[in-house]
């Protein structure tokens, strides 16, 4: 049975039904259900559910020590960027720790944050910065796109023994969709095809999904059947099912709401330029926001990011229906 | 916490003897055997009675976590010394299959759930421990360790308030032994610079901040166990300010391009000139001091401590040839994706 | 505190009142974007300090930095553009709210991260004393911000090298959406740097005379070299957290409480009892203070939105 929420609510969910699931998960985080009345709270108590205090190495780092000794904590962070104030935790400690052990420990922590709210949150409240995270090995990625992967994902990441980002962007978090009930797990490492077709191949993350998805609506008025795959997690990454479409289409357009640098599409293009090379008729083109900090004033914010025309146009352009850009 | 009697005396000398012969043989290395142990080491001698005395506090169930100065608590309780050795030697046969080396050992078996590399930041992850102890209610408490340089950092500010706003069961032990690397703590701390003890601290979070003689098991044993009581029951956790020397440098050198050599002279000599402070500290050794009172208030005899020296020299000995014969793991264990990923 | 001071201070409270319940209007009306935090409330505490300082003396603060950036000399026009989006605000359209800058005027900057400033405070300080300048740094945060470890690791290096800094808290008893009690067990932060044996006071933030004397002697010693020091001004947030936050809470009754405790009204009424100011010369100040909002309103719109193309001229210094 599935039924229309929001995605907010779906990730809500999901950590409440992990929670019912097993006594072991706990969390925790700013502002996480200050007051006593909050269900969460009435539904598992204190010590289960707690609001901390702005120390972002103390609760990334506790939330390793919790992994350590037996539990399965999820930390709300809220930004990904407040990720940044405790670096260290998030990529030296947590992802780390089973490997220099030779195995003998594991991790099982969910970072949760939100991440890429360009509605005028400016420079630092707005960026997608999880590009970098897939350096670290032993630290998983998950961009859930819709309110079904939001519930699917979130419940993959609370069961899964390693530390997990779990990344939900803001600018969908009202966005409707069909959700299962009850216990509903979608598995890391499997991209969903969201729209096939045969000319191109649009491989788009998060919120960028949806533009990615108009972009093709507009192209296939013009005869130009884009599919779309949407990796749903960047750690665990689906490369066969890209390279599988890839060999179909035979073009490749990645978008990604990161900047270009030491991001995922870079990642994603080289390893399609790699292991897919003889199947590619045109350059791999990136849409991905400018290498710039996001900007506050409006205009230029919509500038700097991937829209809907620049992906329409970057897939004219592989398909050699327009001039390449200088 | 339990009252110590003649035994439990005379164990808590046979683990400072092993923890000082272990260090010992580490050092030797770089002489008898160089090449074999790679990058840097951090050796506990002159702070063993800190390390013996607080875990001789431990309860089944019990756990803890502390930094890269990590040997003496594994020794300590009861990992065979061959791993121990094997780990720091690289060797398949060690204790974390050599992927971790000197700075990362760990027996999560025995409660000992690890280290972290970077100065403070395993203070976070022993509060969260603790908060696992709370949740199972069991009446554990964790135990998470650092030094003094720690106390700067802002992992230790957040760690502690959290952990007495949570009235979480956790003894915070700081070994103060008056350095960081090379700089002094009056260079590097407001309270030290001022003359005060850095248990001061304990004072912005609500929680009971001890200063004791890190030279002295026995009153280490006490302050401990003591604020392990208080944990136990609820109460919440307490800065332990543990005064130790250490009696090596603070690791061994490294020169280019990468050849691990001895360890040097300590930074008060090398850096500071200060001869005079590292010789008394010598005279101060707690090893010996604790073996000569353990034979005048006649919880041991002479003969007996001898005997135990002896056996603690063979265990070293063996742990020494167990390492040094133990093989290189495969090059491709390198890659054991099940060691990346749960 | 004198008839001078006290009309300088009200001129500055009621600028910064009228222009935090003008953008209130322009947020809800979509004409100012995005993540906003108001300091209703604040306006006394940062007329007291920032009235006191000089253009060269430099100001840091966090995301609650309209008040503060005003009353540091940021011309109101510019900061309205700037909330606007415009070519004509002081970050030229890029920073907005919490990255407010105005470097002439010495106020160094806002940030979105909480007390991330704290830190760049200690840097502007040591310059000053390696220097063996008279210029002060002063660094607004708010409560929240006392739990997180660049705190801790701030107040120790400042406190070390005696710089000349005065940290000046804003204690509303609110971090974000939590009260300071789910936070820390030390009620009030001037006990949290207990430990660090330096000089602190905790005032009331409404108290306008009150914090205005006790910064006035911090100053004093900061231009003698001397520090750091702490004041911490216990203060109300009249708004939620951010503009649009359901404040779901908060408690009436103090509410009631502090509405008798504003800043604006208890300044003004103490001012004319004692004769700083006569009656209408109360008036006469609100009025013109928002006239002067008028006009900024009228000077943002006014102002062209920017280039898209500025964005990447900006990233490098050339």
């Amino acid at each position: 049975m599935a039924r229309e929420i929001p995605y907010i609510a779906a990730v809500q969910e999901a950590i409440r039904l992990e929670m019912e699931r097993d006594d072991t998960v706990v969390f925790y985080g700013q502002d996480v259900a200050p007051s006593d009345e909050d269900p969460l709270v009435q539904a598992f108590g204190r010590n289960r559910v707690r609001v901390s205090p702005i120390s972002e190495t103390a609760e990334i780092g506790m939330a390793v020590g919790l992994a350590l000794s037996g539990y399965r904590p999820i930390v709300e962070l809220l930004m990904a960027e407040f990720m940044l104030v405790a670096m260290n935790q998030v990529v030296n400690e947590a992802p780390r720790l089973r490997y220099m052990s030779g195995g003998q420990v594991k991790v099982p922590a969910v970072f949760k944050a939100g991440y890429g709210f360009t509605a005028g949150w400016a420079g630092q409240h707005t960026g997608s910065i999880y590009g970098m995270f897939m350096g670290f090995p032993g630290l998983k990625i998950a961009l859930p796109a819709t309110p079904a992967d939001a519930k699917g994902l979130m419940a993959s990441a609370v069961r899964d023994d390693n530390p997990v980002c779990y990344l939900i962007n803001y600018l969908l978090v009202l966005e409707h969709g069909d959700v299962p009930e009850g216990e509903y797990v979608v598995p890391f490492g499997e991209a969903a095809i969201r729209r096939t077709g045969s000319d191109v191949t649009i491989v788009a993350t998060g919120w960028t999904v949806g533009r990615a998805l108009a972009a093709a609506e507009t192209l296939a008025g013009e005869g130009i059947q884009a599919e779309v795959i949407d990796p749903r997690t960047l750690n665990p990454l689906d490369t066969a099912t890209i390279l599988s479409s890839v060999e179909k289409t035979g073009r490749l357009v990645i978008v990604d709401q990161g900047t270009r640098h030491g991001g995922a599409s870079a990642v994603i293009a080289a390893e399609v330029a790699e292991h897919g090379f003889g199947t590619l008729k045109a350059p791999i083109a990136q849409v991905t926001a400018l290498d710039v900090t996001v900007p506050y004033s409006e205009p230029m914010e919509a500038y700097v990011l991937p829209n809907e025309e620049k992906i329409a146009g970057t897939v004219r352009q592989v398909l050699g229906e327009a001039p390449v850009a200088a | 916490m339990q009252e110590l009697d003649n035994d439990r005396l005379v164990w808590m000398f046979t683990q400072m003897l092993r923890i000082r012969e272990f260090e010992e043989r580490v050092k030797r290395t770089f002489e008898e055997h160089p090449g074999v142990i790679r990058g840097h080491t951090h050796l506990a001698d002159g702070a063993e009675a800190s390390i013996v005395g607080s875990l001789a506090t431990l309860q089944p169930g019990d756990q803890l976590l502390a930094t890269y100065r990590c040997h003496g608590y594994p020794i300590t309780l009861g990992t065979d010394t061959k791993a121990i050795m094997a780990e720091i030697y690289g060797r398949k046969d060690g204790l974390c299959g050599g992927y971790g080396g000197s700075m990362h050992l760990a027996d999560p078996g025995r409660g000992f759930l690890g280290t972290s590399g970077i100065v403070g930041q395993g203070i976070p992850q022993a509060t969260g421990a603790a908060w696992g102890a709370q949740l199972r209610n069991q009446g554990q408490i964790v135990l998470g360790f650092f030094g003094d340089g720690a106390s700067k950092q802002g992992a230790f500010h957040e760690s502690l308030n959290l952990a007495s706003l949570w009235k979480l069961p956790i003894v915070y032990v700081m070994e103060n032994n008056g350095y960081n690397v090379a700089t002094q703590s009056e260079q590097e701390d407001a309270n030290a610079a001022a003359g005060e003890p850095l248990s001061v601290k304990a004072k912005a979070y609500s929680m009971p901040g001890v200063t004791v003689d890190g030279g002295d098991p026995v009153a280490v044993y006490e302050a401990v166990g003591a604020a392990g009581d208080r944990a136990r029951a609820g109460d919440g956790p307490t800065l332990i300010e543990s005064k130790v020397y250490r009696l090596s440098a603070h690791g061994n050198i490294i020169a280019p391009p990468g050849v691990p050599l001895h360890y040097p002279e300590h930074e008060a000599i090398t850096v500071f000139g200060n001869r005079e402070e590292y010789e008394a500290a010598l005279r101060g050794d707690p090893v010996p001091r604790f073996r000569a009172r353990l034979i005048e208030q006649g919880a041991l005899e002479a003969g007996r401590a001898d005997e135990i020296a002896q056996e603690v020299h063979d265990e070293l000995d063996a742990a020494v040839q167990f390492a040094l014969d133990s093989p290189y793991p495969e090059p491709e264990a390198a890659a054991r994706v099940d060691y990346v990923y749960a | 505190m004198d008839g001078d001071v006290a009309q300088g201070l009200l001129r500055t409270m009621w600028r910064i009142r009228l222009f935090e319940e003008r953008v209130a209007q322009l947020k809800r009306s979509l004409q100012v974007h995005g993540l906003i935090h108001l300091s209703i409330g604040g306006e006394g505490v940062a007329a007291a300090v920032c009235g006191q300082l000089r253009d060269d003396d430099a100001v840091y603060s966090g995301h609650r930095a309209h008040g503060h950036a005003i009353a540091k000399g940021a011309p109101v026009d510019r900061v309205m553009a700037e909330l606007m989006g415009r070519v004509d605000g002081v970050c030229r359209g890029l920073g907005g709210s919490m990255h407010l800058v105005d470097a002439a005027h010495g106020f160094m900057g806002a940030t979105g991260v909480v007390g991330g400033n704290l830190p760049l405070a200690l840097g502007t300080a040591l310059t000053a004393h390696l220097q063996g300048t008279d210029q002060v740094t002063v660094v607004f945060f708010g409560d929240g911000a006392v739990q997180a470890g660049h705190f801790n690791e701030t107040i120790n290096l400042a406190a070390l090298w005696r710089l000349p800094v005065i940290f000046v808290c804003e204690n509303n008893g609110m971090a974000e959406f939590t009260s300071r009690e789910e936070h820390s067990t030390i009620e009030w932060v001037s006990d949290v740097v207990a430990p660090y044996g330096f000089e602190r006071t905790t005032v009331n933030g409404s108290d306008v005379p009150a914090v205005y004397d006790v910064f006035g002697a911090f100053l004093g010693q900061a231009r003698a070299g001397q520090g750091p020091m702490l004041l911490e001004c216990v203060t109300y947030r009249r708004r939620g957290h951010y503009e649009g936050d359901p404040e779901k809470y908060r408690d009436p009754v103090a509410e009631q409480e502090w509405a008798e405790r504003d800043p604006v009204a208890q300044l003004t009424a103490q001012a004319i009892a004692e004769g700083w100011i006569a009656p209408e010369e109360a008036g006469s100040i609100e009025a013109e203070a928002g006239a002067e909002i008028e006009d900024a309103v009228r000077f943002g719109r006014d102002s062209q939105f920017p280039e898209p193309g500025l964005s990447a001229e900006l990233v490098y210094a050339k």
